[in-house]
């Protein structure tokens, strides 16, 4: 099993992904290109093991030896010794191979180089790096310390060795793995797309409002969330961009096809618990 | 002045000696005949083919006559449209004016299942498939037609079956019914595009979206027929791409039940 990982960005994913592994006894290395978001990842880090004590669900002493396994690191130079190193970098195609190529001419021959992305072709990002068949997808769940499930997506060129040392690695978690092909929105964030886009629909031919259909959903389908209030959630604007993102990729498919609502509401800068107001007004804390 | 202790208690004396009648498909005919008889009411059922051998039927008394003090008709035909129609036409002209009729308008709107009928003051949709009974609430569908009176009588029914109404407006596929046969359709699609096995779908739902089935698993639940005709319904009502039925569905439908050891 690794002995040393390397996690690349510190915001909400790379901190939680961070946490899971070092939880799992493994050394992390941990880097941000902006110092600030390095320090708030740790804070984060700290904050939710603090939690997690109060729950029950983690000792002092889990919480002292994962802290002392995550080291902080000011530049990607310092990631030589890591066996695996998974980027949870901003969604952008050029950094991402960038990543990949500057983290090459430090780390191992070995280093299996990892995305997290949830909307790119791994084996576009993969062009990036000289050992393509080295590069994996590792798509965690937010929060990825708590998230059972990681989607591992195999890019046209990534070898079998690299593929099983990635199972294994998910295993050792205590995570799910499932082996997905490198295709846009993997399983999840297809499969979930009709989720958003039917209730859109529904709404926008005043079958239901709102709250019905997210009541509907949670007490007759049993979602523990209804769409608007995931919509919400997760930020109107970004579920757009993955819908507008699905719907170019693949070529322009009716099921995708963004609803006029969703536009309307990031217009309006209605973009959910964010803001503050969404499909639904939360309380202001300003 | 009654207490509401008092009126709920007079309103289960009332319903267990009234008599509901349900005809349709399996196994929503039992599931409502079930549920029904468990909560007093005396049940005849009568099936569009019988059900498969070896279901519970012990609390079901099957019987072609439709009885003439029926108060509730409850029609659960999704898949046979023409028979739905007879079925309907039967009701109609069985029931006494008083008799509210229930009946699913997943796959053909309550509109115009009561251009079918000649009372049409007491027709009233509900979203019926396989397993959705079993939920604490119903979707509703009250047409132009439904006068305050009769959608008291569905909300007394339900209410005395333990379930609360939601009223929706009355269109082909509702909500959940629309949203949840799109997701699984999806699913479907993404077997067959190879993304990953159906068993890897199913707990990649569960595990990263937190569904309580995955979709696969979920298919099976309501029954692929069921769902396929949701698809086509949708289809044919809104005439968009986006509802076309994924190929292997339509298969899985044709096929039976080989693909479940796949």
């Amino acid at each position: 099993m690794f002995k040393h990982v390397g996690i690349i960005g510190a915001g909400t994913m790379g901190s939680g992904i961070a946490q899971a592994v070092a939880l799992s006894r493994i050394d992390v290395s941990l880097y941000d290109v902006n110092d600030t978001l390095l320090r708030q990842g740790v804070e984060r880090i700290r904050g939710d093991m603090r939690r997690g004590i109060q729950k029950g669900k983690l000792t002092q002493e889990q919480m002292t030896e994962a802290v002392e396994r995550i080291r902080l690191r000011s530049s990607l130079s310092d990631f030589g010794t890591c066996d695996l190193i998974i980027e949870a970098v901003i969604e952008d195609l050029r950094v991402k191979k960038d990543l990949f190529r500057h983290l090459e001419q430090s780390c191992k021959p070995t280093t299996i180089l990892a995305s997290n992305t949830s909307s790119l072709s791994i084996s576009a990002i993969a062009t990036g790096s000289s050992k393509r068949d080295r590069v994996i997808g590792l798509h965690f769940f937010n929060p990825a310390n708590i998230m059972k499930l990681v989607e591992v997506v195999r890019g046209q060129q990534t070898s079998d060795v690299v593929l099983n040392s990635a199972l294994d690695f998910v295993k050792h978690l205590g995570k799910t793995p499932v082996v997905v092909k490198d295709i846009p929105g993997f399983i999840v964030n297809r499969v979930a797309r009709p989720f958003y886009g039917e209730a859109l629909r529904i709404l926008g031919e005043n079958i239901a409002t709102v709250e019905q259909i997210d009541s509907i959903c949670k007490s007759i389908g049993g979602f523990p969330l209804g769409p608007f209030e995931l919509m919400d959630l997760v930020g109107v604007d970004v579920n757009l961009m993955v819908t507008q993102s699905m719907y170019e990729q693949y070529g322009g498919e009716p099921r995708y096809r963004p609803h006029p609502i969703q536009k309307r509401m990031v217009d309006s800068g209605l973009l959910g618990k964010k803001t503050q107001h969404g499909f639904y007004a939360y309380e202001d804390k300003i | 002045m009654k207490t509401k202790k008092t009126q709920t208690a007079q309103e289960q004396s009332k319903h267990k000696t009234s008599q509901v009648h349900i005809i349709g498909e399996s196994p929503m005919v039992e599931e409502y005949a079930e549920l029904c008889a468990s909560k007093g009411y005396r049940v005849t059922v009568a099936w569009n083919e019988p059900p498969a051998t070896g279901q519970k039927t012990n609390s079901i008394r099957k019987s072609n006559v439709i009885p003439a003090d029926t108060a509730v008709g409850i029609e659960l035909t999704n898949i046979d449209l023409s028979q739905k129609r007879k079925n309907l036409e039967k009701l109609d002209k069985a029931l006494p004016a008083t008799a509210a009729i229930l009946t699913s308008s997943v796959n053909v709107s309550a509109t115009e299942q009561n251009s079918w009928v000649i009372m049409k003051h007491r027709l009233v949709g509900i979203a019926a498939l396989p397993t959705f009974i079993e939920k604490q609430r119903v979707e509703v569908a009250p047409t132009v037609f439904s006068p305050a009176e009769t959608l008291e009588v569905v909300r007394r029914f339900y209410s005395s079956l333990g379930k609360e109404i939601e009223l929706v407006q009355d269109r082909v596929g509702m909500v959940l019914p629309r949203i949840l046969c799109q997701i699984i359709n999806e699913s479907i699609f993404a077997v067959s595009d190879d993304i990953a096995i159906p068993k890897d779908i199913d707990t990649a739902m569960k595990l990263g979206a937190n569904y309580p089935y995955g979709p696969v698993e979920w298919a099976e639940r309501i029954g692929v027929n069921q769902v396929c005709a949701v698809l086509l319904a949708l289809q044919k009502d809104l005439n968009e791409d986006r509802y076309r039925v994924a190929p292997l569905l339509k298969q899985m439908s044709i096929a039976g039940e080989w693909w479940k050891s796949q």
